[in-house]
């Protein structure tokens, strides 16, 4: 009887959370793909949408450049994490940790609009930042800064911090400190340690928030548009002018899918060739 | 005879903050033993081990390794190298990769050599063929044994162990502790090891040094230090023992021994300590010094059998003092050979002692927990 009603318990949840995935996800997902390639009068079956986008090369380009910027970003991401994990879970006292943890985690109690707007009042040529290199001599106009590939890979940096920290920090939680001292003690100095055991030990954190660092980045819409402008060309703002200006469903849901496939395909890779699995990275 | 010193210590204090976990040690290992540091857990003797290692700096003292001052070498740089307590092995390594890591750091040496390197130090623990097993695939006393190869094939001046038999059940444990024994004589590396247990220390040492509360209370061979303690605190640390409290010298004996007398009997002891007539002394008798004769003799103490534990090669027979003004009971082991005694429960028996296996001290105040909860 007992287990009648846990299975019972069970699949009340598993029902939720089917109809959740199904309703939001998956559905919508088929019938993008199936608009992908339909036309956009008539109705029948095109691949006109997609050899719309392979035809032409500043879709080609604008999409290459969302891909690497993304990844360049990942990295950067990356490379600032990592040691603001390390020190959170390894160097810092307790009341440190917890204050760097909250630093950390605060500026993600505002929205990543929010975020966006900050960051314009601080780049803008009227803005803080310009404000302060007149103020302290080092130029006599005002400079913008906004709208360029470096303000967007800032913005992008700050609103994935978080989900590169976290990741790592789990991951470090459970490197046992005696792993490091043993390493010492054996010879090592801070770079072999840091390569041998270290960063092989952190590997699921960084490969899980470098995953999630790059889909945000790919798929990121807001910040990339603020930060960067109309010419910001990033591939969601293509896919946005074909739903929402040019009002062209297929050849928008053609491109998403696109999208779509390219980052599950990329994250594949990059698991392969790093032979990580994913559900172990998870 | 001049021996060659591979550790000394000389008036070494740690603290932290107000805390004092190292208490003005100072002592001397020679080159090629096998040195335990035996105390409770607290006492400091893991900060003294990390000291030794490197990675606690001293807050005044000096530590010496090999006849070089190595206060400011770091841990990587020290002639020693450590086991630890949860061996540390890397589990992202291989057997053979974890322990060729040390070699790998030092350069100047062939692919072909550390291999040939580590496979011997493997050899030497008895773990030939598992070279590329993963660290999870091995048991308790197989990682044990990687975690010694992979410190000895560096060929240290020093082996530091921080209790790693610890974790080990108990028949794995009598086992590795002789191996190690042997693995220390053949090598003739010099060991220190750390413990609370007091059968390790005695069984393996050749020098056990006795810690509490952050200070030195006896370094002695194991025998010495289980026949003549030299403080209260390692009469009743180390073994088993009686301890008679509230007791009062009245006279002294000729070599160093007093007559005490406790609950209005007069006992015959060794002075651990300076004492003088008249001193409160507490008194500690090993059980198996107590020779037990059934029936009423007027040359012992006399007693009633009130519990007898059977334990395989002995029992443990609990003697009701009769003749006490206040309830004393003493333990005393029968062994079990040919002409042991025979009693019973409920029998009167006489205890007796040789005067040098009893031995009396001051009463100490309640231990003081100032270095309680360190590691």
């Amino acid at each position: 009887m007992k287990t009648l009603a846990r299975n019972r318990g069970q699949w009340v949840l598993l029902t939720f959370m089917l109809l959740w995935i199904g309703l939001l996800f998956v559905l919508p997902h088929l019938k993008l793909f199936y608009l992908s390639f339909v036309s956009r009068r008539g109705g029948e079956f095109t691949l006109a949408n997609y050899l719309y986008f392979f035809h032409s090369p500043l879709y080609r380009k604008i999409f290459v450049r969302t891909a690497v910027f993304s990844t360049l970003v990942t990295l950067l991401t990356l490379v600032i994490s990592f040691p603001v994990a390390f020190i959170i879970t390894k160097v810092a006292g307790k009341h440190l940790k917890a204050m760097l943890l909250l630093a950390i985690i605060l500026p993600y109690w505002v929205s990543e609009l929010i975020q966006a707007f900050t960051w314009m009042v601080f780049f803008r040529e009227t803005g803080v930042l310009s404000y302060l290199l007149r103020a302290i001599g080092l130029t006599h106009h005002n400079i913008e800064f906004l709208y360029h590939d470096s303000t967007i890979a800032v913005g992008l940096v700050y609103t994935s911090l978080l989900f590169m920290t976290i990741p790592i920090i789990n991951s470090l939680d459970t490197l046992d400190d005696s792993l490091i001292e043993a390493a010492y003690d054996l010879g090592g100095n801070f770079w072999s340690t840091l390569r041998e055991i270290i960063i092989p030990h952190a590997a699921p954190g960084m490969m899980v928030g470098s995953i999630m660092v790059f889909m945000l980045n790919l798929g990121n819409y807001v910040t990339v548009t603020l930060l960067g402008g109309k010419n910001s060309l990033w591939f969601t703002e293509i896919i946005y002018n074909q739903f929402i200006i040019r009002f062209n469903q297929n050849k928008g849901s053609a491109f998403s899918v696109i999208l779509l496939t390219f980052s599950v395909l990329f994250v594949w890779i990059v698991l392969k060739i790093t032979k990580q699995d994913l559900s172990e990275a998870m | 005879m001049s021996q060659e010193i591979d550790v000394a210590l000389v008036h070494v204090t740690k603290k932290f903050g107000d805390l004092i976990a190292v208490n003005d040690v100072s002592f001397e290992i020679p080159k090629g033993s096998f040195f335990s540091i035996l105390g409770p857990s607290g006492s400091g003797k893991t900060t003294l081990l990390r000291m030794i290692a490197g990675f606690e700096k001293p807050t005044s003292g000096d530590i010496y390794i090999g006849g070089q001052r190595v206060n400011d070498v770091p841990p990587n740089k020290r002639p020693c190298n450590m086991v630890f307590q949860r061996l540390a092995l890397f589990p992202m390594m291989n057997v053979l990769d974890n322990v060729t890591f040390g070699l790998r750091r030092r350069g100047g040496i062939s692919k072909a050599e550390m291999e040939r390197r580590a496979k011997d130090a493997l050899a030497r623990v008895g773990l030939e063929g598992l070279e590329k097993r993963k660290i999870h695939q091995l048991s308790g006393g197989q990682q044990q044994r990687v975690a010694l190869a992979r410190s000895l094939v560096l060929e240290p001046t020093v082996l530091l162990l921080d209790e790693p038999l610890g974790s080990l059940d108990l028949k794995l444990r009598q086992s590795m502790k002789l191996e190690l024994k042997h693995l220390q004589a053949r090598t003739g590396t010099t060991f220190v090891y750390i413990t609370h247990d007091q059968t390790i220390a005695l069984a393996m040492s050749d020098t056990v040094a006795v810690i509490n509360h952050g200070r030195i209370e006896q370094i002695a061979p194991p025998e010495e230090l289980y026949r003549q303690p030299a403080t209260h605190f390692v009469a009743s640390f180390v073994g088993e023992n009686n301890k008679l409290t509230n007791g009062k010298v009245v006279a002294f004996r000729q070599g160093g021994g007093v007559d005490v007398e406790i609950g209005g009997i007069r006992m015959a002891g060794r002075a651990g300590e300076n004492l003088a007539v008249g001193d409160r002394v507490d008194l500690f008798i090993r059980p198996e010094m107590i020779t037990l004769r059934p029936g009423r003799h007027d040359d012992g103490i006399v007693g009633k059998v009130s519990e007898i534990n059977f334990d395989g090669s002995h029992s443990l027979v609990i003697v009701d003092l009769l003749e006490s003004d206040r309830p004393l009971s003493l333990n005393v082991k029968v062994q079990h050979t040919e002409n042991a005694p025979d009693v019973k429960v409920g029998e009167v028996v006489t205890l007796s002692w040789r005067w040098d296996a009893a031995n009396a001290f001051h009463p100490v105040a309640q231990p003081r927990t100032e270095a309680e909860g360190l590691p």
